[in-house]
């Protein structure tokens, strides 16, 4: 089961376009889920998305304009329960520790947030974290050097083996990062 | 059909036709059959008479038996299809007596006289024509003198049908045997002149048997005369066929005889449908060398043309043939493209000027169809000078012109020569798929002009689009201008048009719309710091009119692109020492920026604005940021306080604001406090309880892990005095559901500082906190949310036992006494 995890464009606040190179590996159809951390912003990103897979979920960001994306969200693959939620309202901005509340609020294996513009993907109490950073490689104030960024999970019963794309120079990177639940 | 027996004489001729259509011959199809059978039969039984009498030498009997079989053609009954059938039959039949006559080689009698005295002129030449070719054959020397006869002799037919397939005979006869020498051994078996001669003569006659069809008849069978004619054009058009086959037929020849006596009939017979097939043959089967060449009179008759004759298309057809010919040669031989049409021939001029001629001389020409020539050559610059724009700015300039002289201005997006018109922009900005190169073409814009409001939206989008496909980055104010000039109709309203957007298609296309010229933005980049900036300023200028609904789209870009401009200046400090005061007058621009959107009635955008600006002053640090931060953080408050209403928005504004100030350092005390004070302020005046608890938990973040002269604050007392209004606040919500979450989000929070060392929150503290949700929690109404609760909880609880259970030494603080029961 492939699972599309992407956010913060910011198209056309911050960038014109997700990268060229991110758009060639985005082929519709081979996508099962898309799980969308925010600022997606416009209609058209969503429908850009909808083109991919379409069974796709949002949860709001802070440039989001449509007020119907929830704040979280969570979505069982398989036999995760995976948590969305873009993050902004998270203080400190991207704590771990501050995360966990989030995670044990929405009561799920993996909670995805967004928001840093920094790809992360880590294990902390036993349960599994990911922020798939800027698609656009957006501007941020506090980062001047964003690098894209999403990422793909494969699913397979009780493991998810975890792709990050990121665009670093002109090149797309991959890596790959698996974890079990216990 | 034809191509049966003359198939490779006519691939080249344009629209060999089928006989499809003849079921609907008048008569009725039986009465056509009956009668074509009748005649076929009548011809076979002389045939076989015929080559009996041939059998036994007797030539006199077996000529008159041909004459008879001859004279089925004399028939005025027949369709032009069925008169085909009956002339194939009866010509079949000839090639035996042919045969036999060149066989048996009668020097003795004198046939070529003898056949003449048939009765009837048509089998009468006919059977002179046969007998000619096998005169010609046994000797050469005769040829000059009989094809000269037989031409001429071909007259006595004035029927049009009968004419028409006799000639055809005398072509198909000859076809092998014309000279083709430009000096023979022997005068007297002609040159190619004479070839040229015989052809033209021929073909004249055929098309003006051709001609007098149309003059046949009842009017009111006009129609019907016209499909006949259809059916018959290819027979005329065989003789051009034979005379781009004469091999010593040079390009001067071609020049000097046969183009001008091929024009010459054509203009002069007056008669629109063989104009325009006539024109459309030329161009079909002669080779592209020869044309080029003859541009001038080809292009000139074109202007002399009948008015029912659709020019426009034949000039089409061959600046489409040059210009394939130009491709294929240029693919072939690999030489650069202007070796391959001669430099001496200034092909685009020769049909710039003509073509002028052309729409001057034909008044009567439909204004969709002058547009569709300007195309034509609109094309035709760019297929063969790909390199000039200025041939590409010509017919811009040309078509504007045409426009200006009919005075058409605001042209209709319903009129179909509109539609012409954007063909002729969109295949510029296709061709280029630059608009930078688009700029330059100075006509352009003029022409744009002409368009109405809304083709000149869809035309701007189009650009735009293409812009954005290429990412045509724009690196100079003046092209940004430029540019921004042309898509004004995205950019604002028409003056005169009072239509507001309405429905939700309309509203959800102009969103998109607006999005585009929003993307766009982006592409307005340049490396120089200070073009930038000019750009930036260009591209405000254009935008700031175009009302509410179109900044809220567009204007962020702007304030983004800023913003990271003025990281670029801090970036070169160094090298720029006026870096500093270029970065403030980036953030004024920003801030009016933001100040249009919020007088705008668009608050809540621009306060996310603004807090991104604080975000941005404060990592940049130029001279007096921080009073300009603690400026934009203002502006946040004031329209939070004074512009967001809805409950839920307020949340998610002061939330903002709070995880914004949190991330600052910026600011030195004096300033600070105030901040701090107000958004705990304004956090404990949200209007639902449970808002307030939250707005005001997260307030403790700010005494905490908030800047204070650039240090995590941690000031115990007053993260806990916000953790404790929290409590209050929840214990004071009536919903004992919500009232329990409140309590298992606030034990959450208190174990989220209790962990990071601060010393005044107590395991008691916790403890309560517990006790409070285990004595409520059971008493919850079974329900979705109480479930999610009670997972909260149990999660909650669970961290804690791992906390407690963990041996990691670098927890600071003790977890022991806390009750879990």
């Amino acid at each position: 089961m492939l699972v599309l995890v992407l956010g913060d464009l910011h198209i056309p606040h911050r960038c014109s376009s997700l990268p060229a190179k991110f758009k060639k590996l985005l082929v519709p159809g081979r996508i099962h889920h898309i799980l969308a951390t925010g600022n997606i912003c416009t209609k058209e990103s969503y429908d850009y998305l909808k083109s991919l897979a379409n069974d796709v979920h949002i949860v709001r960001g802070d440039f989001d304009e449509n007020l119907s994306y929830p704040e979280q969200k969570v979505v069982t693959v398989g036999q995760f329960r995976i948590g969305l939620c873009h993050g902004h309202q998270v203080v400190p901005r991207g704590d771990p520790e501050a995360l966990a509340l989030i995670q044990r609020q929405l009561d799920v294996d993996i909670l995805i947030t967004g928001h840093t513009y920094k790809f992360e993907a880590y294990e902390h109490g036993n349960k599994f974290y990911i922020n798939p950073g800027s698609a656009t490689g957006a501007f941020n104030p506090l980062d001047t050097n964003v690098v894209p960024s999403f990422v793909l999970m494969d699913i397979q019963s009780t493991t998810v083996v975890t792709y990050v794309y990121q665009l670093i120079g002109d090149e797309v990177k991959v890596e790959r990062i698996e974890y079990k639940k216990i | 059909m034809y191509n049966r027996r003359s198939g490779n004489d006519w691939p080249t001729l344009p629209n060999t036709v089928c006989y499809v259509s003849f079921q609907t011959m008048p008569n009725g199809l039986d009465d056509q059959e009956k009668l074509l059978a009748e005649a076929v039969g009548a011809a076979r039984k002389q045939a076989f008479q015929m080559n009996h009498f041939l059998d036994k030498e007797r030539m006199l009997d077996a000529l008159k038996c041909a004459s008879t079989m001859l004279s089925e053609l004399r028939t005025s009954m027949l369709s032009p299809k069925s008169y085909y059938e009956l002339y194939m039959a009866v010509t079949n039949e000839l090639c035996h007596l042919e045969l036999y006559l060149s066989e048996k080689s009668h020097k003795e009698t004198d046939l070529y006289e003898l056949v003449q005295y048939s009765h009837t002129i048509a089998p009468r030449l006919y059977l002179l024509i046969t007998v000619g070719i096998v005169y010609i054959k046994n000797d050469s020397t005769l040829k000059r003198s009989i094809l000269k006869d037989l031409v001429e002799m071909c007259r006595g037919v004035q029927h049009p049908l009968r004419g028409l397939f006799l000639r055809n005979y005398l072509l198909q006869c000859t076809r092998n045997i014309l000279p083709d020498v430009l000096v023979a051994e022997n005068e007297h078996e002609g040159n190619v002149y004479d070839a040229i001669d015989f052809v033209l003569t021929n073909f004249a006659e055929m098309n003006k048997l051709w001609v007098r069809m149309q003059h046949q008849g009842h009017s009111s069978e006009k129609t019907r005369r016209e499909k006949e004619r259809e059916e018959l054009k290819i027979l005329v058009g065989t003789n051009l066929v034979r005379l781009s086959q004469l091999e010593s037929a040079t390009l001067e020849t071609y020049k000097r005889l046969i183009l001008p006596g091929i024009l010459e009939q054509v203009v002069s017979c007056r008669d629109a449908i063989a104009q325009e097939y006539l024109m459309e043959c030329i161009i079909q089967v002669f080779p592209d060398e020869f044309h080029l060449q003859t541009l001038d009179p080809f292009l000139k008759s074109c202007a002399q043309l009948e008015t029912g004759v659709n020019v426009k298309n034949i000039i089409i057809s061959l600046i489409e043939r040059l210009a394939a010919y130009n491709q294929r040669s240029g693919k072939t031989s690999g030489n650069a493209i202007d070796a391959i049409i001669p430099a001496e021939v200034e092909l685009f001029e020769v049909f710039s000027v003509q073509v002028a001629n052309i729409v001057q001389t034909r008044t009567d020409m439909p204004l969709e169809d002058t547009i569709s020539l300007q195309v034509a050559l609109l094309s035709l610059a760019q297929k063969v000078y790909p390199d000039r724009v200025d041939y590409v700015d010509k017919v811009l300039g040309t078509t504007a012109q045409i426009l200006d002289r009919m005075n058409m201005n605001n042209i209709s997006h319903l009129l179909s020569v509109n539609q012409e018109l954007s063909r002729l922009l969109r295949i510029c900005i296709d061709f280029y798929n630059n608009a930078l190169t688009i700029i330059q073409l100075l006509n352009f814009c003029p022409l744009l002009e002409k368009f109405d409001y809304t083709s000149r939206k869809s035309l701007a989008l189009y650009m735009v689009m293409n812009i954005l496909e290429n990412e045509t980055q724009v690196p100079t104010a003046e092209q940004a201008d430029s540019l921004l000039t042309i898509i004004t109709p995205l950019i604002k309203d028409d003056d005169s048009s009072t239509a507001a957007t309405t429905n939700s298609a309309d509203a959800e296309e102009f969103a998109e719309e607006q999005g585009v010229v929003a993307r766009f933005i982006h592409l307005l980049r340049s490396d120089e710091p200070d073009m930038q900036y000019k750009m930036l300023q260009t591209a405000r200028k254009h935008l700031g009119n175009g009302g509410g609904q179109r900044l809220k789209h567009v204007l962020p870009p702007l304030v983004f692109a800023a913003y990271q401009l003025a990281f670029k200046y801090k970036a070169i400090a160094e090298q720029d020492e006026n870096w500093d005061k270029k970065c403030q007058k980036i953030v004024q621009y920003c801030h009016s920026t933001i100040s249009a959107l919020a007088k705008a009635d668009l608050p809540d955008l621009a306060l996310r604005l603004y807090l991104q600006g604080a975000l941005v002053i404060g990592e940049i640090r130029y001279t007096n940021h921080e009073t300009v931060a603690y400026e934009f953080m203002t502006q946040a408050f004031s329209l939070y306080e004074d512009e967001i209403s809805d409950s839920k928005a307020q949340l998610a504004a002061i939330t903002l604001i709070m995880s914004t100030f949190e991330q600052m350092s910026c600011f030195g005390e004096e300033n600070a406090e105030p901040l701090r004070t107000n958004c705990a302020l304004a956090a404990s005046k949200l209007l639902k309880k449970p808002d307030q608890c939250r707005g005001v938990v997260a307030c403790a973040a700010l005494f905490w892990s908030g800047k204070q002269n650039g240090e995590e604050m941690r000031d115990e007392k007053r993260t806990l005095d916000c953790l404790k209004k929290g409590a209050r606040i929840a214990s004071q919500c009536l919903d004992t559901g919500v009232q329990v979450q409140l309590y298992v989000e606030l034990l959450n929070h208190y174990l989220f500082y209790f962990e990071r060392g601060n010393s005044l929150i107590t395991v008691a503290m916790l403890n309560q906190l517990i006790a409070k949700v285990n004595e409520e929690l059971p008493n919850l109404e079974p329900s979705e949310e109480t479930k999610q609760i009670e997972s909260h909880y149990k999660n909650t609880l669970a961290h804690l036992r791992s906390r407690m259970e963990s041996n990691d030494t670098t927890l600071e603080v003790s977890f022991a006494g806390i009750t879990l029961n």
